[in-house]
């Protein structure tokens, strides 16, 4: 059960996985750390992305590479009139953007249901091919999986350390009275870390809609694994949700693969339960006065 | 925008937080005697004037919600909104189920058991959770009520897994008839408000609120929070029990969507949308939220569609819900007085 192929499989699974979660979990991280919303909605972008990359790629033919990106650059696009007319409104309070965006995630899955009916749909992978190694045999569309990642998260980490905006970002979430006050426009950084935020949920709900399957309702357990990932790192916190995500994608790629889904879920909630009681505030994180 | 954000030290100070002094409910003529007294009779009168079927069902539902709503209001007083408390019904629902059905117990009994099983999760988890502030609470119990869906789903040989135990007997053969079981749902339904009510007006209800206004001030009055807290969440869950016990005897079917998160989050709204302060508040919004799906039926997801623009926009602009619109008006007129005054 545990031969050297069977592990190698889980261990190229477990980085897709964690490549999908982090990128899930990034964004909601940076608009709990910026703007101190709990995103409920989270997982309904991401599930907004997943359609936006099944009728681009799926039925227009897109070429994958153009397809992924775009499908994320619109939907963040379009997210940003729910900036304006949903988000400006819960900026800082934190306890009544998590039950007004529960409203939001609600409203937005059940629109998409009569929008595209509540059917199961699958979005054919970027590619088939499949890539030998020795006598190992991995599925290449992982590995672009988590090749997009890696550069997605690299452009963002270079973005917030070396760019003005960036730093300017970094500003505002210290504390949003003193970065106004040394000029940093705080709408429209907020309005950048927003539009930041969906495209990464946007950009992995496209692959996990490839992964798994896609339907209205496949925003749930995305939601679910940006809460369970930014909680184990700690919220607020960047690393945090890059150990989380490792973390959380090696686990379910292990347990589901030997044990099944329901002990993978099982065990990875009922850890996060027990680190909530011992250590709130993450593995990562730093805790709240 | 920046008013806040250092204060957080226990409450969620914002949404249920304190609110002003001189402050007072804008509905206190709904809570008149004389005002209860016309509802409760003419809710017994109902099933004389229109014995239909359809009708005393749906007001069935609307009591069994009502419990549920009022028993999460108990918890929410507290200064903590759970987003698992579906479950505990769900656990309720089951227990009671499988006593009667298994274990052939009668009905007071299994109720019994209904009430107590969930309550004995609340005081085993209670003690620990209840230690989370504000957006922890919250997301442990969202995930809480998650891996006991998966219990209900994947525990086949107890609960039926996905397909849900079917044949719940009703409580007796006199109550498997429409008009007997709504009396019986009523008299649950006013016994638990009227507790519920008499509780939060009693000593340990203003214990209750000092504890959501400020729990380290309220410990060193020389409350005990956490105990307090606990109780409160144990007999909240067990209260929830009962409503999901209630609600399979009704229904004579129980499954693990019926407790999924989706129904935590109708208690949740329900509480939100009437208005968090008052017990008025989760009885309103019950009646919202039941009564007005049936006027949109055949529209199931725009209803929920309107639920959650609904939310967004209580959330967004009064946190006192329905029953506290006045506030909302009194507060846009200010506002625009002070927008005025700064021009």
């Amino acid at each position: 059960m545990f031969s050297f192929s069977v592990l190698a499989q889980v261990f190229v699974d477990g980085i897709g996985l964690s490549a999908i979660y982090i990128l899930i979990a990034l964004g909601f991280t940076l608009l709990f750390g910026i703007m101190r919303v709990v995103n409920f909605a989270h997982g309904a972008f991401a599930m907004l992305g997943g359609y936006a990359l099944y009728f681009l790629y799926g039925n227009a033919g897109l070429p994958y590479l153009v397809a992924a990106p775009l499908a994320a650059l619109i939907v963040a696009t379009a997210a940003l009139v729910l900036e304006r007319l949903v988000y400006r409104f819960f900026y800082q309070k934190m306890f009544q953007s998590m039950i007004g965006l529960l409203g939001l995630d609600m409203a937005i899955m059940y629109l998409a249901v009569i929008a595209w009916n509540a059917e199961e749909r699958s979005v054919p992978p970027g590619t088939d091919a499949l890539m030998h190694v020795g006598t190992l045999v991995f599925p290449e569309q992982k590995l672009i999986i988590a090749g997009i990642a890696a550069v997605a998260l690299l452009a963002f980490f270079l973005f917030t350390h070396y760019s003005r905006y960036g730093l300017a970002m970094r500003a505002a979430s210290q504390d949003v009275d003193i970065a106004e006050a040394q000029g940093v426009n705080s709408t429209s950084i907020y309005r950048l870390a927003f539009f930041i935020a969906i495209f990464m949920a946007a950009l992995a709900g496209g692959f996990y809609a490839q992964t798994y399957a896609l339907s209205p309702f496949a925003g749930e357990p995305q939601l679910m694994i940006a809460f369970v990932v930014v909680i184990l790192g700690g919220m607020g916190s960047i690393p945090g949700v890059a150990l989380g995500g490792l973390l959380l994608g090696f686990a379910n790629s292990f347990l589901g693969t030997f044990y099944g889904s329901a002990t993978s879920i099982f065990v990875s909630f009922g850890a996060v339960i027990l680190l909530l009681i011992v250590r709130p505030w993450g593995l990562l994180g730093t805790r709240e006065a | 925008m920046s008013k806040q954000s250092t204060i957080d030290s226990g409450a969620l100070h914002q949404g249920i937080g304190p609110r002003k002094l001189g402050e007072r409910p804008a509905r206190r003529w709904l809570t008149h005697p004389a005002v209860l007294a016309v509802v409760v009779l003419a809710l017994i009168a109902l099933p004389l004037v229109a014995p239909d079927k359809f009708i005393l069902s749906v007001a069935v539902t609307t009591f069994i919600t009502a419990i549920a709503a009022a028993s999460l209001h108990l918890i929410v007083r507290t200064g903590h909104v759970s987003l698992g408390h579906a479950a505990f019904m769900g656990i309720g629902a089951y227990v009671s189920a499988i006593a009667t059905m298994q274990m052939n117990l009668a009905f007071p009994l299994a109720l019994t058991l209904g009430f107590l099983a969930p309550a004995a999760l609340a005081f085993l988890i209670g003690p620990v959770v209840l230690r989370l502030t504000g957006k922890y609470f919250v997301l442990v119990t969202f995930l809480l009520g998650e891996i006991v869906r998966t219990v209900f789903v994947n525990w086949s040989s107890v609960t039926g897994g996905s397909s849900g135990i079917s044949g719940v007997p009703a409580p007796s053969s006199l109550f498997a008839q429409p008009v007997p079981f709504y009396y019986l749902a009523l008299a649950f339904v006013m016994v638990i408000l009227a507790f519920i009510g008499r509780l939060l007006t009693s000593e340990i209800g203003r214990t209750i609120e000092s504890i959501r206004e400020s729990e380290p001030l309220a410990r060193c009055s020389g409350v005990p929070v956490l105990s307090t807290k606990v109780a409160v969440f144990v007999l909240g869950c067990g209260l929830a029990g009962i409503a999901g016990a209630l609600q399979g005897h009704f229904v004579h079917y129980i499954d693990p969507t019926s407790f999924s998160v989706d129904q935590s989050l109708n208690l949740v709204v329900i509480n939100v949308v009437g208005g968090m302060y008052t017990l008025i508040g989760p009885i309103v919004g019950t009646l919202f939220i039941v009564l007005l799906p049936e006027f949109l039926r055949g529209y199931v997801e725009l209803q929920h569609v309107f639920f959650g623009i609904v939310l967004i926009i209580v959330m967004a602009f009064f946190s006192g819900g329905i029953a506290d619109i006045r506030t909302l008006f009194t507060r846009l007129s200010q506002e625009r007085d002070t927008r005025r005054g700064t021009r």
